[in-house]
């Protein structure tokens, strides 16, 4: 993955990362720079994670859409201009996306996921899927896991939010900080120095692919307690990719009474074919699934892009495997699925 | 909706919502990590109603006598460049320190003797007009910096009993001259120099920054900056030659000048998701949810439970003896009256209760004791407090109004107190982070220092923390918004 480790960083580079160096190294800095990075759908999330993963200082980013830019991207799109309506999203993103960061190789294609070769997605270190249909987003898993490259996904629908991340077999180094006594003079017995050590540790992270995650076993009595926690926001999440996947779209705000209707009745399908105990789904949970909020596309897209620096640095422990935002409670959390 | 990178300017915008009766959302981040909050008068906490770990300050005698780690040189770098270039501070004084109590009885007097001159504190020019005199010839300044007054201090014979004794530097013969360059891998910003390059870099740096003051207007002086290249080598150069002398580690410039500049790194990702729920919560105000916007934070890793933006499950109510946001504010200021003069209330007005423009009037008497209106208070500024009349018990009525703020002061005798401090009516104030315990200094059992001197220069987009429900260790009051100054050592 890492091609030209070895070479230095410019002092431009070394400047305008900065801070980013100071937080997380001129190694993970380095293995950022050699990284290329694929953003499927440039939606207001995309384009959140887009920006994000800009100006981290990868080697390059390829914006994929084959859609257009509507009216109602533009409540949360930021990198698309308003008078690019009606054209393709990914372009219409690009010189917003190029001006983020001049020394990132930024491109935009606009094909279809569907029209595109597995060959196509394995080129990349790490590819970042949202808006996609689950056997679409289950094929390009698949395909990025037979070669050893990493996978994530992710949506906003209103306020709520979730990601997956399937990053096979992750190594990584996590920095421990220690405490260490240290002695400065001969006698030197009552005013000890302390100093912080920090030690850095390799790891490991087995991951398991999306059907998995997306197929979890909720008779098992492990996952039966996690409904003790009354989170209900993986359901959210499963009632949302079943719409998609049956209506070959997202809940439409025109459309609102009749969407409801469809989520609610998908609920039920849903708690029924789960056991899940009655109301833990609950109504209002489905009214604010409509559009995308822009607040939660930054909270979302900044895991997610906080996610690729992880996975593309090898540094620092990555979520393993899917984390939710629940916006009723303004809650984050990560919990593991399928394995 | 507050972004601010600083804790005066966070006090005084809280101070106008709290006048305005306006929501505030409050917002920061420090590396992965951050939060967001909620003020909103009478219903939750505002940002002053818990004290807050002072900025990290130094005993004085062990910047200038005793240093043991590299911050110690540091913080002694950065004063001697105000003492050289910039704004001269009496209390950043870098020559040795005769008044140090650990050194009682011997103060220097051999070297006294010896040097025939009278190189303490008392009587001696200043050090800029001394370095001028010379031209700031790197060679002499290094000699007297480095040399005499090192072996000043040696002289100070009961300072070494139980620590390893300074080594005084010779310009002509530095450790690292003949080494051949050494391999190094990252940015060359992040090699150690060697003390042979540093006094290189502090000769090129005394004469790059002589020259800048010198194209300045008569009276003009640099400021400090860590992006200024001469400034950023000044300081590395000295604080690591003295860290030399002193045996303590060197440091590279990338490092000092994290350490120097009080720099928390932001990065885009965090940023975007403070940013992101400070909009869900602003959100949440208009719609007339106002009870429901907890305190959120984003941890820098999942906590125990999974969790990696953590809400509180109530708002914190206002602390009803805060004094700002209380009905009737009131604190109490800790003083020797026979000696803090009205100029020194001024600054512990402006710098303790971070007002801007204080006037203060005798409470019953209403004798105006500091005007804001320019020269109305001055004549006063050198009469102590008891000169004018005011003792112990005394309260005095202090206003700002720019802030619309006012507070009730009560004067409290203290012979000790050398400057001033604010005594809150809440529990002690919050014990330093955890992480401060790591700089142990040589003056732990001394009394503390009212004031913290240090600028908030901090370079950071936030300050912070996280509090951690779940976290069964009892914390005295709830540890938040730890100051970013506070991390700068962490980040090393």
């Amino acid at each position: 993955m890492v091609e030209n480790n070895e070479i230095e960083l410019s002092e431009a580079e070394a400047e305008q990362y900065d801070r980013q160096i100071r937080l997380w190294g001129l190694e993970s800095q380095k293995r950022l720079r050699a990284s290329k990075v694929l953003i499927i759908g440039l939606s207001g999330l995309g384009a959140e994670v887009a920006k994000n993963v800009i100006l981290s200082g990868v080697k390059s980013v390829c914006l994929l859409d084959n859609e257009k830019l509507r009216e109602t991207d533009l409540y949360s799109q930021f990198l698309a201009p308003p008078d690019k309506i009606g054209e393709n999203r990914a372009e219409a993103s690009l010189q917003r996306a190029k001006a983020l960061n001049p020394m990132v190789d930024i491109t935009a294609t606009t094909k279809g996921v569907d029209e595109l070769p597995d060959s196509f997605f394995t080129e990349f270190d790490i590819v970042c899927a949202t808006g996609l249909k689950q056997e679409q987003l289950e094929r390009i898993n698949n395909a990025c896991r037979d070669s050893n490259k990493k996978f994530l996904c992710g949506d906003v629908w209103g306020m709520y939010g979730y990601m997956f991340a399937d990053l096979v077999d992750h190594e990584y180094s996590e920095e421990i900080v220690q405490h260490k006594a240290v002695k400065r003079g001969p006698d030197d017995t009552e005013k000890n120095a302390r100093e912080t050590v920090s030690i850095t540790v390799k790891r490991r992270a087995i991951y398991v692919p999306l059907q998995n995650a997306l197929s979890a076993d909720w008779s098992k009595p492990e996952l039966r307690s996690r409904l003790r926690r009354g989170d209900p926001s993986y359901f959210v999440m499963k009632i949302l990719l079943r719409f998609r996947d049956e209506y070959n779209r997202n809940p439409d705000p025109v459309k609102r009474k009749a969407d409801t209707a469809i989520l609610l009745r998908m609920r039920d399908e849903l708690v029924k074919e789960l056991s899940l105990p009655a109301g833990f789904v609950s109504d209002a949970l489905l009214y604010d699934v409509f559009g995308t909020v822009s607040g939660a596309a930054a909270v979302i897209g900044g895991v997610i892009g906080q996610e690729v620096v992880k996975a593309v640095s090898q540094r620092e422990p990555p979520h393993n495997n899917m984390f939710f935002f629940n916006p009723v409670k303004c809650v984050g959390f990560v919990e593991l699925y399928g394995q | 909706m507050n972004a601010l990178d600083n804790r005066v300017a966070r006090n005084h915008v809280n101070r106008m919502c709290l006048a305005a009766n306006v929501p505030l959302v409050e917002t920061g981040t420090a590396g992965y990590a951050g939060q967001v909050e909620l003020i909103k008068k009478g219903l939750t906490q505002c940002y002053e109603c818990q004290p807050k770990a002072p900025q990290k300050s130094f005993p004085g005698c062990t910047i200038r006598n005793t240093p043991s780690e590299p911050i110690h040189c540091i913080v002694w770098a950065k004063h001697l460049f105000n003492q050289l270039f910039g704004e001269e501070d009496p209390d950043q004084d870098v020559s040795p320190d005769t008044a140090d109590p650990e050194a009682a009885g011997d103060a220097g007097q051999s070297a006294l003797s010896s040097e025939g001159t009278n190189a303490g504190n008392v009587e001696r020019k200043s050090t800029r007009a001394w370095a001028a005199e010379t031209n700031y010839d790197p060679e002499k300044l290094f000699s007297k910096l480095f040399g005499d007054d090192i072996r000043y201090l040696l002289s100070m014979e009961n300072l070494w009993k139980k620590r390893r004794p300074p080594t005084p530097l010779v310009w002509d013969n530095l450790p690292g001259k003949d080494d051949l360059p050494a391999q190094h891998s990252g940015l060359p910003d992040q090699r150690v120099w060697t003390v042979h390059e540093c006094a290189q870099v502090f000769a090129a740096s005394c004469k790059s920054l002589q020259a800048d003051l010198k194209g300045r207007p008569d009276g003009d002086h640099l400021v400090w900056d860590k992006d200024e290249k001469s400034a950023m080598d000044f300081v590395t150069a000295c604080a690591n030659i003295r860290a030399h002398i002193f045996n303590i580690p060197l440091k590279s410039r990338f490092e000092i000048k994290s350490m120097a500049g009080n720099i928390i790194p932001a990065i885009a990702t965090a940023n975007a998701i403070v940013a992101g729920l400070a909009v869900l919560r602003t959100q949440s105000i208009l719609r007339g949810q106002i009870e429901t916007c907890t305190s959120v934070y984003l941890r820098p890793k999942v906590n125990h439970r999974g969790q990696l933006f953590v809400p509180e499950k109530t708002l914190t109510p206002p602390n009803p003896k805060c004094y700002v946001c209380a009905p009737k504010p009131e604190v109490a200021l800790a003083c020797n009256l026979k000696q803090l003069t009205l100029k020194d209330l001024n600054s512990a007005f402006k710098e303790g209760l971070n007002m801007q423009a204080p006037d203060a009037t005798v409470e019953g008497k209403g004798l105006v004791v500091l005007s804001s209106e320019p020269g109305e208070t001055d004549h006063n500024n050198d009469k102590t407090l008891e000169q004018i009349g005011l003792n112990d018990g005394c309260a005095l009525l202090v206003d700002d109004f720019l802030q619309n703020y006012e507070v009730r002061v009560r004067l409290q005798q203290e012979d000790e107190e050398k400057s001033w401090r604010l005594v809150t009516d809440t529990d002690a104030p919050m014990p330093a982070p955890k992480e401060e315990s790591t700089n142990g200094s040589n003056g732990a059992n001394e009394p503390k220092p009212g004031p913290s001197r240090s600028r908030d220069d901090s370079d950071s987009d936030m300050e912070i923390v996280e509090e951690d429900e779940d976290e069964p260790v009892v914390k005295p009051p709830k540890r938040r918004r730890t100051e970013m100054s506070d991390e700068v050592v962490e980040l090393c």
